[in-house]
């Protein structure tokens, strides 16, 4: 019997495998996708951008997405809407394909209700654990899974002890540009913190500068996903067995604790039991919701882990939108067309001024970050999103000069801002008997709405980057903030805290009613904070991972 | 927006194997039937003398043929390729192929003013795009022409499989 499952091999999976093996104690990684190793990575758009052949054909695997329409709430499962909610079901999850820049949470993030009080319709609490409790984690993966980048002092940069230990990866000239426009502004250019390796670090190569980053997996071994930083290390303990193609369709579980996991191999369909002394639940945070909830039994008839049914309740995403302008020759000053047209290197700019904002004419409330970079250099949606012209289908020879000119002499740089996405009653997770997948069970069902206030943060940091843009000389520049869901940017579901009536998790992350369940993904946030997650579930899984540790020493003796 | 509802004939969903063989078939000579009105469209579309490679030249629609019959591909979409094809027929009264370019060009500029014909003009137009600017391994982009002709390239390591098959 394995002392640990763990299922799921992204970001937090890996983290707990890692830091178990490492102690000595055996564990199995259930992972539904299969292993692609780092050479087998090639920059197909085809294939990575494009189609679903990382993630689960829609009409086998989908979830029911229920959206407000008219007043009235509409179902739609996505192989109808084509809307996936599945991000790199591979070993290794979505931190494969991520274009890693990552940020700590704020302090501040961890009480937000404390420090800037309720919001109508909206369920924000303060987090069980501070700041301070999480930063030794924080610098655990800045050392171990690598994160290069520069510290520059900012009033709503997190406290550091030391500055990274691998520089910043290299910069395309245009930083030049933004930076001498943001200081005519008044802003602060911060360098944004990479889950990339700008030196060569072990067995992983830097950063080759590809040009083809986010979307797709990495052939140097730079990107700092949890199958080059975690499981190839913990598979060389010997302590780890990694079943790829292997999907849980269930816990079964007595009233105090969970006995095995249901499987089913993905390429043959046979099932199975897998038994262990605990279960660590890190499938992503719609994924472990559903789980839990089909794992049901007459002992736990609303889900595991759910007497408080809170089970599910407060999904969240990220806030914001983002925006983009067009950079021509003309307006170039300081640099060269040729310069700006350099590809592979990074524009690695971060703005936190807007983090907090306390204006006497705008108000107080809490911000968000803003992350500028150029446009994702994929070929085919580039031209695919430059054929229509007021409203219709540019083709023909025009088509042809429109293409030229749009990609030889124009690079966009863009910016995507992060700000809360406010936890209320119409963000949830449920699964409903209705709708199941191919292997007959039921399908994570996701209500999504949005909080007025996520919109009115966006629009605010919004017209600031636009701003950014224009001083640059930027053309065309427009930006899109929407209450739409972020679904690669998912957490929620199985808040943490230290009441068992309001929360399914203690503040280890240990379910409250099953002791030997523990779910480390990032479904344990009760709030977002204003950063993508990466970084704050890695660091939270390695604390999770130390608490495990700790626990199954003391079921030994 | 559902994309059934571009539909006109709703596929049948979970087939089984034998009625799957059948229709794999049926798929064949229905695409027969509708390629030379994809293909003109295409041509229409794509034509020589242009900043970027012709549709032709590219055989784009040997492309569009073995990329809506792989398995990656939504089923429905490939269900509505054919059927927009036929309704193009269908509202030219059979004359569509023969038509001169500026006939073409009306005829095709007047789907558009339809949402169904629109959605469909989009999806042969981006099916056309991904054979002139994906990696050549998938048989258009010859000579990477595509991408010579924008200056932008992909990036390495290039795939030595179509759709992650192994080799």
């Amino acid at each position: 019997m394995y002392d640990a499952v763990v299922i799921g091999s992204g970001a937090s999976g890996g983290a707990v495998a890692y830091t178990l093996c490492k102690a000595g104690y055996k564990v199995a990684i259930l992972e539904k996708g299969r292993l692609i190793r780092r050479e087998e990575f090639s920059k197909d758009e085809l294939s990575y951008a494009r189609r679903d052949l990382i993630t689960p054909n829609l009409f086998d695997e989908y979830h029911v997405i229920e959206e407000r329409v008219d007043g009235k709430w509409v179902a739609t499962p996505t192989y109808e809407s084509g809307w996936s909610f599945w991000n790199g079901n591979i070993v290794g999850g979505s931190s494969n394909l991520m274009s890693g820049m990552v940020h700590r949470m704020h302090p501040d993030d961890f009480r937000l209700k404390s420090k800037y009080g309720q919001i109508e319709g909206a369920n924000i609490v303060d987090w069980p654990i501070s700041y301070e409790e999480l930063e030794p984690y924080y610098d655990l993966v800045e050392e171990l899974v690598g994160v290069s980048g520069k510290y520059i002092p900012h009033q709503y940069e997190p406290p550091r002890r030391k500055d990274f230990s691998q520089p910043p990866t290299k910069e395309n000239a245009v930083v030049k540009l933004f930076d001498k426009s943001c200081k005519a502004l008044g802003i602060t250019p911060l360098v944004t913190p990479r889950a990339i390796l700008s030196q060569e670090k072990g067995h992983r190569k830097a950063c080759y500068y590809s040009n083809f980053c986010g979307s797709y997996g990495c052939s140097s071994g730079a990107k700092s996903s949890s199958r080059e930083t975690l499981i190839y290390p913990a598979l060389a303990t010997g302590n780890l067995t990694l079943l790829s193609n292997t999907h849980v369709k269930s816990l079964h579980s007595s009233k105090e604790e969970v006995k095995y996991a249901n499987v089913v191999n993905t390429l043959t369909g046979k099932e199975k039991k897998i038994a262990a002394r605990l279960f660590v639940v890190a499938a992503q945070a719609h994924e472990s919701v559903r789980l839990l909830f089909n794992s049901a039994n007459r002992h736990h008839p609303q889900g595991l882990a759910n007497s408080s049914g809170q089970l599910g309740k407060n999904l969240l995403f990220s806030g914001g939108g983002s925006g983009q302008g067009e950079l021509h020759e003309e307006s170039l000053k300081e640099i060269t067309l040729d310069e700006l047209m350099t590809t592979g290197l990074f524009v690695n700019r971060t703005i936190l001024d807007w983090y907090f904002v306390d204006h006497w004419w705008e108000g107080r409330f809490k911000g968000g970050s803003v992350e500028f970079m150029f446009e994702h250099q994929n070929i085919i949606s580039r031209a695919v999103k430059n054929n229509v012209e007021e409203g219709k289908l540019v083709w023909g020879e025009a088509l042809g000069k429109r293409l030229a000119k749009r990609f030889k002499e124009q690079k966009s740089i863009r910016f995507e801002i992060f700000n809360d996405w406010l936890p209320n009653d119409n963000c949830f997770v449920s699964v409903d008997e209705s709708y199941k997948d191919k292997y007959g069970m039921p399908v994570g069902k996701l209500r999504i709405e949005g909080h007025p206030q996520d919109i009115k943060v966006g629009k605010y940091i919004a017209k600031k980057c636009e701003k950014i843009l224009k001083k640059m000389g930027a053309k065309n520049i427009y930006s899109s903030i929407s209450a739409s869901a972020s679904q690669n940017l998912v957490a929620g579901g199985c808040r943490f805290g230290n009441d068992p009536k309001r929360s399914v998790l203690n503040k280890y992350c240990q379910a409250h009613d099953i002791p030997n369940l523990f779910v480390a993904d990032a479904s344990f946030m009760p709030t977002g904070g204003s950063v993508a997650y990466t970084w704050t579930i890695y660091a939270n899984a390695f604390r999770v991972a130390d608490h495990i540790v700790a626990y199954l020493k003391k079921e030994n003796t | 927006m559902k994309r059934r509802d571009f539909l006109i004939f709703v596929s049948v969903t979970g087939l089984s194997p034998s009625i799957q063989a059948r229709e794999d078939n049926r798929f064949k000579k229905e695409f027969a039937k509708q390629k030379p009105i994809i293909k003109a469209v295409q041509d229409h579309m794509f034509p020589k003398q242009s900043n970027i490679p012709s549709a032709h030249s590219m055989q784009a629609i040997e492309f569009l043929l073995q990329t809506i019959a792989h398995k990656s591909y939504d089923k429905d979409i490939r269900t509505f390729i054919l059927e927009g094809a036929r309704e193009l027929n269908r509202r030219e009264k059979g004359k569509f192929l023969s038509m001169s370019k500026e006939k073409k060009e009306k005829s095709l500029r007047a789907y558009e003013e339809t949402e169904y014909g629109r959605v469909w003009l989009s999806r042969i137009m981006t099916l056309t795009m991904e054979a002139l600017f994906s990696d050549p391994i998938y048989g258009s982009n010859m000579q990477e022409k595509g991408w010579r002709a924008l200056d932008a390239y992909g990036g390495y390591p290039r795939p030595k499989t179509r759709y992650l098959e192994d080799v």
